[in-house]
């Protein structure tokens, strides 16, 4: 990860496998009340996560549903693999310009 | 992925103007106002016939609502990856001479830019055309999010696709 990112942006530091700490923005931040999770990951997909996250989160279902994924900063699709301590975002419905 | 610039404070890098660091590249996330001039200024070559600068303002009242500012927040480092896929498709797609985009965050006001988008071309057909798929693509596609300060101090964060903010706003 650069260096150079905001405070926002840095993730808290995961030990190394079983976790995953996922980055929260915008109206999902909101719901959450948190600009990230930890989330316990023994390996999985993006699908996999949409469900996890959801399962103990209920709330959010509506908007993670209308949201992406960034994996490692590309956005992700549901089939795509996710290592434990990869850099994970959720990307709800965007409203730049 | 690139590191991300984001120009945190106005006058944070030697010989900077506000809002556009001389040395920074053609997309930028800034927290200054934005200089629209300065943004022109950036994409203007000899052989541009036509050159294009759309500012982005936020919109004090959306159907008899009244905005007292937007807040806008980003996934960095990925929009600004985006913002430079975009400036490179477009600069190939229209063929255009210079392009620039630069989006602020933080609090803006009301008539205050939230992005300015340059272009120029050959001929003014391109420059404009340019200008709006640019601008049609950010705000479709980059992770860039704004949330309504209202007038009776109520936030809310604008999800395209809500039932609640209907159509878009600001912008």
């Amino acid at each position: 990860m650069p260096s150079d990112l905001t405070p926002f942006d840095r993730a808290p530091s995961t030990a190394a496998g079983e976790r995953l700490v996922v980055t929260l923005f915008a109206g999902m931040a909101e719901i959450v009340g948190a600009r990230h999770v930890e989330i316990e990951w023994q390996g999985g997909t993006v699908a996999d996560l949409r469900r996890d996250m959801v399962a103990n989160r209920p709330a959010i279902g509506p908007l993670l549903a209308r949201s992406a994924v960034a994996v490692a900063g590309r956005y992700a699709a549901d089939d795509r693999p996710i290592a434990a301590g990869a850099e994970v975002a959720i990307i709800p419905p965007v409203s730049g310009g | 992925m690139p590191a991300p610039r984001v120009a945190d404070q106005p006058g944070s890098e030697p010989g900077a103007t506000p809002s556009l660091p001389t040395e920074a590249g053609p997309c930028l996330l800034v927290r200054a106002p934005i200089d629209g001039a300065a943004v022109l200024a950036r994409v203007s070559a000899a052989d541009a016939g036509g050159n294009v600068l759309f500012l982005g303002s936020t919109r004090g009242v959306t159907d008899g609502v009244t905005t007292l500012s937007l807040d806008y927040e980003a996934h960095e480092p990925l929009a600004l990856a985006m913002l430079e896929e975009l400036r490179s498709a477009a600069m190939a797609r229209f063929a255009l001479c210079g392009c620039a985009i630069v989006h602020r965050l933080g609090r803006v006001g009301v008539g205050e830019a939230s992005i300015a988008i340059a272009a120029s071309a050959p001929h003014r057909r391109e420059a404009f055309a340019a200008a709006e798929w640019l601008l049609e693509r950010v705000k479709a596609e980059v992770p860039i999010w704004k949330c309504e300060q209202g007038e009776d101090g109520g936030r809310t964060w604008v999800h395209p696709g809500d039932m609640r903010s209907g159509a878009e706003r600001g912008g």
